[in-house]
């Protein structure tokens, strides 16, 4: 299996999807700089210590949302475009032809493209985390808990498995660009559900449209739970369940900040085992397949 | 006794198209090598595919070196160059064979210890260190032998190995299978080149629309029937009932084409110099004719044998029955 990890590996680092992802990172780093400096220059109302404190905390809370909400499109566009076409590219090119005659089993040729895959995504998510951190925190005030940047850390990492293991499976039915295509369009409902709740929550709506709006938006993120990790990744970042019990944190504050609804612990549980479910199947959907 | 390399009994892949092979029952010994035939579209590929643990049988089953197909112990026994090669165009042509090697159980160092045998063998020479997109296809079917051979494999799956290559490669890649079968191993080809057939297969069998229509070993195809052809000068017709008679032997004068020498005609460029055609299984009935036709005072320029060439055998064998490849 190590042989296919080193492969991917090198797939990774020689592809120019690579490229376009790092020159991507750097050029929304360099403008990430630029905005952090100008937010962190502006005035703070020093009226009163928490009134200061307040405003301090929202600027660095704005620009970590807005940091990782720009670093989250990245690293999915990393992630998806470099294993799309894994396996029904490989089969359309006939890489995987002479490949998959020989002696490993299918499992562990998927397992392996798997983790190649995650494991580099991991890696560049880890980079990226660390760049925003490091810009917000020259320029704003960041929280500073090794224990809560672990955790944020890996829920903003634990998108890189989930949209692995929807790309690899989709590459296991869909030709490569019908899964390119599939991707894509997934992610973008993903990221539309949220949206939508956040638009919705800052609305005074109709219960029964917002019921409506809300099991639309559930179901979208049953599917693809990466939007909804994010928020959730944020809220913990920012402490806004700490401060709730502070501060009124009834909407306004929550919504300014353009994370609407977070999701519970549960949800993670669920998407952790959605993962592993659907990384099953991908397995199972690659044994059967002819080559 | 030779041991069976490849038992394949009843083996079928139907697809919902109506295409793919069936009940095809082969073996085939260890050393030997097999030439599997057949139009467009017949099947053969599918029925490879099988063999190398790509496609799920439908029914039937087989086995390399008694180990069923698809399962690990006989993916450990085969080399396989597919009819749709292509390697990972950002690897360099050593990379790829490494990671071959790799795949197969081999370690890097001894992974690496091959490769420059095996470039030098497929006449990749020092090209090794280029990267595959930089590779021509001819090249690229280099490196797919390379690659089928990088675990040193007693079986050898073939499909048109040498599709992609000039002349010079083809010549190359027969030279290279030849000694491969000297070295004892076992060969699997699939070939539309039936002069690549010819010289290196010893049996051969014949798909058309999935089922084996014929199948035997490769001399007794080609030397089935053994013709006569005997260049003739100063021939009169009214001559040929006359040594037909006299020869015991059915002799007719050839009304079109001769191998090796073209179109030819009942009359040849020289004046009243005909081509006579016979089937003749010894070469003592061949000699009598000559001494006949010497004392009727005709003047005899050549006789030489005929072999029936693969490529008949293969049009006889395949005319007025419908293809689904590509003729349907």
């Amino acid at each position: 299996m190590t042989a296919v990890i080193g492969m991917t590996w090198k797939e990774l680092l020689r592809k120019k999807v690579l490229l376009m992802t790092v020159l991507m990172t750097v050029l929304f780093l360099i403008v990430f700089w630029f905005i952090a400096r100008t937010i962190g220059a502006s005035e703070v109302d020093t009226s009163s210590p928490s009134a200061q404190l307040v405003e301090q905390y929202a600027h660095g809370a704005a620009l970590l949302t807005l940091g990782f909400f720009f670093g989250s499109f990245i690293l999915a566009f990393l992630v998806i475009f470099s294993s799309f076409s894994s396996i029904s590219g490989e089969a359309e090119t006939g890489i995987m032809q002479s490949m998959l005659t020989r002696p490993i089993p299918r499992w562990k040729w998927y397992m392996g493209r798997w983790l190649g895959y995650m494991l580099f995504g991991i890696v560049y998510a880890l980079i990226l985390y660390v760049s925003i951190i490091v810009i917000a925190d020259i320029h704003a005030n960041v929280p500073r808990s090794i224990a809560v940047h672990i955790q944020s850390y890996l829920l903003f990492a634990l998108t890189v498995p989930i949209l692995v293991t929807l790309s690899l499976l989709g590459s296991t039915s869909f030709s490569a660009i019908g899964n390119g295509v599939f991707m894509t369009m997934l992610y973008g409902a993903g990221w539309l559900g949220g949206m939508v709740e956040k638009v919705t929550s800052t609305l005074q709506m109709d219960p029964e449209v917002l019921k409506t709006l809300y099991n639309i938006t559930g179901l979208i993120s049953l599917i693809m739970p990466v939007d909804a990790i994010q928020r959730k990744m944020l809220a913990l970042l920012l402490g806004l369940q700490d401060l709730a019990g502070m501060l009124d944190m009834s909407g306004s504050m929550t919504a300014g900040f353009g994370l609407g609804e977070i999701p519970s612990a549960s949800f993670i549980v669920y998407a952790a085992i959605y993962t592993l479910l659907l990384l099953a199947w991908g397995i199972r959907r690659f044994y059967k397949r002819d080559f | 006794m030779t041991m069976t390399a490849i038992d394949i009994q009843n083996l079928t892949k139907e697809y919902s198209n109506g295409k793919g092979c069936r009940n095809v029952t082969i073996t085939v010994g260890e050393g030997e090598a097999f030439g599997f035939l057949g139009p467009n579209g017949a099947g053969k590929s599918t029925l490879v595919k099988m063999l190398v643990g790509l496609i799920h049988p439908t029914d039937g089953e087989a086995c390399l070196f008694g180990d069923p197909v698809g399962s690990l112990a006989a993916r450990q026994h085969i080399g396989y160059l597919p009819e749709l090669y292509r390697y990972q165009e950002w690897l360099t042509g050593q990379e790829v064979i490494q990671l071959h090697g790799r795949l197969c159980g081999m370690s890097k160092q001894e992974a690496d210890a091959r490769i420059p045998m095996l470039l030098e063998r497929v006449g990749l020479g020092n090209r090794g260190k280029d990267r595959v997109k930089h590779y021509s296809k001819g090249m690229q079917q280099r490196l797919g032998l390379a690659c089928a051979l990088v675990n040193d494999p007693p079986i050898l799956f073939l499909d048109e190995p040498s599709s992609a290559l000039d002349p010079v490669g083809r010549m190359d890649v027969r030279r290279l299978l030849q000694e491969l079968k000297q070295e004892g191993k076992t060969i699997f080809l699939n070939s539309h080149l039936l002069e690549e057939v010819e010289t290196i297969c010893d049996r051969i069998a014949l798909l058309n629309n999935g089922v084996i229509l014929r199948h035997g070993q490769v001399h007794e195809v080609l030397y089935a029937q053994t013709r006569w052809h005997f260049k003739i000068g100063g021939f009169t017709p009214d001559i040929l009932p006359w040594l037909t008679e006299t020869s015991g032997i059915p002799l007719q004068i050839l009304q079109s084409g001769h191998p090796g020498t073209g179109a030819v005609t009942a009359s040849d460029s020289l004046q009243d110099t005909v081509w006579l055609g016979a089937v003749i299984d010894n070469e003592e009935q061949v000699g009598f004719i000559n001494t006949l036709i010497v004392n009727q005072g005709m003047t005899l320029y050549q006789v030489e044998p005929v072999r029936e060439r693969l490529e008949e055998w293969f049009m006889e064998a395949v005319s007025g029955l419908s293809h689904r490849g590509e003729h349907e």
